[in-house]
């Protein structure tokens, strides 16, 4: 293991979407790069294998295509979980370069005869969904990211922040083959880490079958916690529908190409309990579909055989833009869309933005920066950055700023850290272990407690209990033992998942009334109160302590 | 479990090993080269980009039979 000192304008961690269009812009602002992921920026993140779906308005005629339409659908949707200013300034204003940016590395969001494919649903007003091939989209962006000169470093777990003063200078990580340590001194850090995707018990047996990447794990979040950064919205447990026996996404493609959710009884339920049918919002589907299973009315699924062959080709043809392998799946199923309809089901629940449209994690402002000096956050990590649309139009706008920032420093301003052997030591302490418990016992063990007390039946008695039992987990931290690199990676995550629960739980037990139900369900106070709680939980850490406030949004 | 190398078609090259997100696929020694097996099965996310970027087309895809039938 060797010790590698480095020193940079713009670090950048996570190298999935938001990471990639983040180091783009820094490169293009002038700033020296550095950009870490754990896996490699060609084909990581949530849409490493492919994507076929980019939320925009397109002005293209209708009203409800220009952005005061489209704010007054994630005003309407979003139900006090965004200010729509920062929406404005780190999604709406930075859209026409993003779309432009698609062409431009050379995965344009057109057909081939250059139009655009649109569909509609999740409560929107008219087709915002702009269904794409994007299967290459994330080898196209690290070719452009390597082309503008940015240092890569792949298969790099970054596990804390360097900070001076207050400020971020840094973070430190180490590669996840070779053991060497990382020690990155920066003037400016973009986080750009995903969700946290491993964080409840998983209907489809194995933690990893999730429906986005099971490698996004909290690690940001709670790295730019710890470092003294507001986190917000993390009461919110986001699930949605999928395949009965594999995670894989289609739900935007399947319901916005107008397939119908239909119970065991055979009654098309979502028609009949909302009043835009399939295409409510997600959390009202999900709602719908939970209390259709509670009820003995599953299994539940899919219902595509109306459509015409036209759109079912199209449908068949692009199911596999957002998961690569689900056509696989359906063919060794047995599944055929034409036929009969397909097994779905309520997905795991994960830490995430309450909806297509608003996010969770990193408090930002109009910048993207974060409540701290030299933080920036972008895409799923932030909460004002949500989906696709989010991370490659909020990524642009958080590396530009963090670029704009450190143009604004001097070196001396951010203290030069180096760190001693015994320091690096106490980071790989799981590898020294000679017993200890694997990371996937206690892993599992977290799994179980968010599932049964901090899910979506949640009561000030459930979460308190959750929040003791997490507590108890977390004494065993020290005792997870590492038998090679890559299994300390894992231990790392298996700390960042914890964290994240209780988080969520502390601010799930504040937040007392119900809001986008089921992702944030109260049993107790199980209605929405929009006099009290038309806004967002912001939550810091006060030494060991989390402390939580309210920011109402207008 | 996904995905399945092809070893006589697979060249060596590494790049499932490079790209996968999992950390799953490693190299290992076969007679005088490397070839590819999965390390961490459980961890397979499925997400298809081996299979996508293996130019010689020595990777595919079986799911197991626990995601193929509940």
């Amino acid at each position: 293991m060797e010790i590698v000192e480095l020193s940079t304008d713009v670090l950048i961690i996570g190298g999935g979407l938001a990471g990639t269009n983040a180091a783009m812009a820094a490169a293009e602002k002038g700033a020296k790069v550095i950009i870490t992921d754990k896996g490699n920026i060609d084909r990581s993140g949530d849409i490493g294998g492919g994507v076929d779906h980019f939320m925009a308005y397109l002005n293209e005629g209708q009203k409800w295509d220009t952005e005061e339409a489209f704010l007054g659908y994630v005003d309407k949707v979003g139900r006090g979980t965004g200010h729509l200013s920062i929406i404005e300034s780190v999604y709406c204003a930075e859209l026409p370069d993003a779309i432009d940016r698609m062409a431009r590395i050379g995965n344009p969001l057109t057909q081939t005869d250059g139009s655009f494919y649109r569909t509609r649903s999740m409560g929107q007003p008219g087709t915002y969904w702009i269904n794409f091939n994007g299967k290459r989209l994330k080898p196209r962006l690290g070719k452009a990211v390597r082309e503008l000169g940015c240092t890569v470093l792949d298969k790099v777990m970054m596990v804390d922040l360097l900070t001076h003063e207050g400020a971020v200078v840094g973070g430190i990580g180490f590669h996840i083959r070779s053991g060497d340590f990382y020690v990155i001194q920066s003037k400016a850090t973009v986080i750009a880490t995903g969700n946290t995707n491993r964080l409840y018990e998983n209907p489809r047996i194995n933690p990893f079958n999730t429906w986005l990447c099971p490698f996004d794990t909290g690690d940001g979040q709670i790295m730019a916690l710890n470092a003294g950064a507001a986190l917000t919205n993390m009461e919110y447990m986001r699930m949605t529908l999928l395949p009965k026996g594999f995670a894989a996404p289609g739900f935007n493609a399947l319901v916005g190409m107008g397939g119908r959710f239909v119970n065991g009884l055979g009654e098309y339920y979502m028609e009949k309990h909302h009043a835009m049918g399939n295409r409510a919002p997600r959390y009202d589907v999900v709602f719908h579909t939970l209390e259709e299973i509670r009820r003995g009315h599953g299994p539940i699924y899919i219902d595509c055989r109306h459509l015409n062959d036209e759109d079912l080709t199209h449908l068949k043809s692009s199911l596999g833009y957002d998961k690569d392998t689900l056509p696989d799946y359906f063919e060794q199923r047995g599944e055929d869309l034409r036929s009969r309809p397909v097994e779905i089901t309520v997905s795991e629940g994960m830490q995430a933005g309450p909806t297509e449209v608003t996010g969770s994690g990193i408090k930002i402002d109009r910048h993207s920066a974060s409540t701290i000096p030299g933080l920036f956050a972008s895409g799923d990590a932030c909460d004002h950055n949500r989906c696709v649309h989010g991370a490659v139009a909020g990524g642009y706008k958080a590396g530009k700023s963090a670029a704009v920032f450190a143009s604004g420093m001097k070196h001396a301003d951010s203290a030069p850290r180096s760190m001693t052997r015994e320091q690096i030591d106490r980071f790989r302490a799981p590898l020294y272990l000679s017993s200890g418990y694997p990371y996937r016992q206690i892993e599992d063990a977290i799994r179980k407690i968010m599932a049964e007390h901090v899910g979506p039946m949640r009561t000030a008695h459930t979460l308190k209990t959750g929040m003791e039992k997490l507590e108890g987990i977390e004494r065993h931290l020290d005792d997870m033992k590492a038998d090679d690199l890559h299994e300390l990676m894992r231990t790392y995550e298996t700390r960042s998942i914890l964290s994240v629960g209780k988080v969520m739980a502390t601010t799930a037990l504040f937040r007392t009334e119900s809001r986008n139900k089921p992702y944030h369900h109260r049993l107790d106070f199980p209605d929405t109160d929009n006099t009290h709680w038309c806004g967002l939980v912001v939550v810091q850490k006060k030494g060991d302590k989390f402390s939580c406030s309210f920011e109402a949004v207008s | 479990m996904p995905p399945i190398f092809d070893d006589n078609a697979c060249s060596g090259c590494g790049l499932c090993d490079s790209i996968c997100p999992a950390d799953a696929i490693y190299l290992r020694s076969d007679d005088d080269r490397e070839i590819p097996y999965l390390k961490y099965p459980d961890e397979c996310w499925h997400c298809g980009s081996c299979r996508q970027d293996c130019p010689e087309g020595a990777i595919s895809i079986q799911f197991p039979p626990d995601m193929l039938n509940i």
